[in-house]
């Protein structure tokens, strides 16, 4: 199996899976006792806070707070800072957001809270400009992903920071589930207040996540219960998921193959560009402002799910931004902001490397899916489109 | 675990029909507007409107790709009016039946043959010669022939009419005129 849909979850690393092993055999005690046991299991825990702190940058420790995913942080983040400030009903983030902070900003648009969309280009791209004239008096939260989960585009974190402190009282939170152990990673240095990461995208376990919430910033618990991490979320602590998390931050944090993952993701994007008439790349192809791991690419006038499925048949995996593939029988909501036509966001495949693809498994990609999108081609009922543009490309 | 064995990728792999139907032909589309997808059937017919060939075209996902090759494996061979009868039932996999939620995917196939089959019977609607009024345009079903049926079969409802004939089994726009039929003839016998 050649698997490039490392941006949907990726294998747990084995020295993750070691670090983790005597948490889920001997080491069964509960953090909260106070017997060896418990507190052995309770300095495990601080060490995994202290992992995760230094890898994105945090300035202490105790602004990690163990969560069980990604969308849960972003919830409590946005749902939290409302809670406590309930006068406070302005929200400001964009169009490309991961379901977690998009379908909850628009339940709470119906439940009369006020969202200021903000729109992105056709490269996936922000305009600054935009977020300066939303933000207002009485912005209460501003949320804004690091990495585009489909795309991979990068947004200027640290530049909108300054321009929220600048231009507003706004809490910033970030989510940040996309970049955490693909890009280097700095609180300390940015006006981010809160900032959502998720530990089975960079080979911890499924089922942790974080929220930092740093230091001063006021958030009601999100499960209220005993005193677990510091009275913020009630709840056992999941030991061995984050001991995982720890060990897989640091891992990330000595990590030094990026270079190779991005050289491996621009071989397959550029060898598909060059072989394949009808594909085209979604989102900014400048390095600097996106992923080194991941490349969306349409296959115009076929569909995306087709691509799928054969590729799954020839053992790949990858995601599709079709609307079969969806439950709610729309493509990519990301797509659609960026203005992609129809016809290439139906036919859009989302190719996420991680640290464990090799050049063989590349080359393999490259020699199975020409052939399929040759016969998904023929297969097409857009034969004219697809003849004028195999002619303008020839 | 290994997942469970899909019926539709089997399908979808083994499509069959891929295509377009040489001249002349008649073609009919299905398109969805919710999810995108696109499929176009080519239908070649003889004189005694059998179909002869039938090929399509798609671009949606592979319930459809799978039930469109399927319906034209269904109809190959048929009348007009028995294909468009196929298409009045659920479509059947080989190994069971669709998901609820995908049943639509496969109506487009079925979209796309009807309409397929309807452009047909407008260009044998234009070179039509009877003296009697031709009541089903989809299927060049005369008013004779329907009255006929329901003497015949003691029809009493639009369902039978079309069950007996194929009268209705394609646009529908004729349902008041066969209801008409319908009750004329049921009150003089």
């Amino acid at each position: 199996m050649i698997y490039l849909d490392n941006n949907a979850t990726t294998r747990v690393a084995p020295e993750v899976f070691s670090a983790m092993q005597p948490y889920l055999t001997e080491l069964y005690g509960n953090p909260s006792s106070a017997h060896g046991l418990g507190r052995q299991m309770k300095s495990a825990v601080e060490r995994a806070r202290e992992q995760v702190a230094q890898l994105i940058g945090a300035a202490q420790s105790s602004e990690i707070v163990f969560t069980s995913c990604g969308s849960e942080s972003d919830n409590w983040a946005i749902g939290g800072f409302l809670e406590q400030n309930p006068t406070r009903r302005h929200i400001v983030t964009t169009r490309v957001e991961h379901e977690a902070v998009r379908n909850l900003c628009e339940h709470l648009e119906q439940i009369g809270c006020e969202v200021t969309w903000l729109d992105v280009d056709e490269r996936g791209e922000l305009n600054l400009d935009d977020l300066r004239r939303a933000l207002r008096r009485d912005t209460g939260i501003v949320s804004i992903m690091m990495a585009n989960n489909e795309t991979g585009v990068l947004f200027p974190i640290a530049e909108i920071g300054k321009i929220i402190r600048e231009n507003s009282d706004a809490v910033f939170h970030v989510d940040g589930v996309q970049a955490v152990g693909k890009v280097p990673i700095n609180l300390k240095e940015m006006e981010v207040d809160l900032f959502a990461l998720s530990g089975h995208k960079l080979h911890a376990p499924q089922g942790v996540g974080v929220l930092y919430v740093r230091d001063g910033v006021k958030l009601p618990p999100f499960i209220i219960g005993g005193h677990q991490e510091n009275g913020r979320r009630g709840g056992t602590s999941a030991v061995p998921n984050i001991v995982g998390l720890g060990a897989a931050c640091e891992l990330a944090k000595n990590f030094s193959g990026h270079e190779t993952i991005e050289k491996l993701r621009d071989k397959l994007e550029t060898t598909i560009l060059r072989q394949i008439p009808n594909a085209r790349v979604n989102g900014t192809t400048d390095p600097g402002k996106r992923l080194p791991n991941t490349s969306n690419i349409s296959f115009e006038y076929v569909e995306g799910e087709n691509i799928l499925v054969h590729l799954d048949r020839a053992g790949v995996c990858v995601s599709t931004g079709s609307a079969c593939h969806s439950t709610t029988k729309q493509s990519s909501p990301t797509l659609r902001a960026m203005n992609v036509p129809y016809t290439a966001a139906q036919g859009s495949i989302r190719f996420s490397l991680g640290r464990y693809n090799t050049e063989e498994e590349i080359d393999r990609v490259l020699e199975v899916l020409p052939p399929i999108i040759e016969k998904l081609v023929e297969m097409s009922p857009y034969d004219k489109e697809l003849k004028a543009l195999r002619m303008s490309r020839s | 675990m290994q997942p469970q064995p899909d019926p539709v990728r089997e399908l979808f792999f083994d499509a069959a029909h891929v295509g377009e139907a040489r001249e002349p032909r008649f073609v009919g589309r299905g398109a969805s507007f919710e999810c995108g997808a696109v499929v176009r059937v080519s239908l070649r017919l003889d004189d005694a409107q059998r179909i002869v060939e039938a090929k399509f075209k798609a671009a949606g996902c592979s319930v459809l790709v799978a039930s469109t090759s399927l319906l034209i494996d269904q109809v190959l061979g048929k009348t007009t009016a028995e294909a468009a009868a196929v298409c009045q039932t659920p479509l059947q996999l080989r190994s069971g039946e669709l998901p609820a939620e995908r049943i639509e995917c496969a109506q487009l196939a079925c979209q796309a043959l009807i309409e397929a089959i309807r452009s047909y019977s407008d260009a044998a609607r234009d070179e039509w010669e009877g003296d009697e009024a031709l009541i089903c345009t989809c299927f060049c079903v005369s008013e004779r022939t329907i009255e006929r049926e329901i003497q015949m079969r003691k029809l009493h409802t639009i369902a039978e009419v079309t069950a007996a004939c194929s009268a209705g089994g394609g646009c529908r726009s004729c349902y008041p005129l066969i209801e008409d039929i319908l009750a004329g003839v049921n009150r003089e016998s």
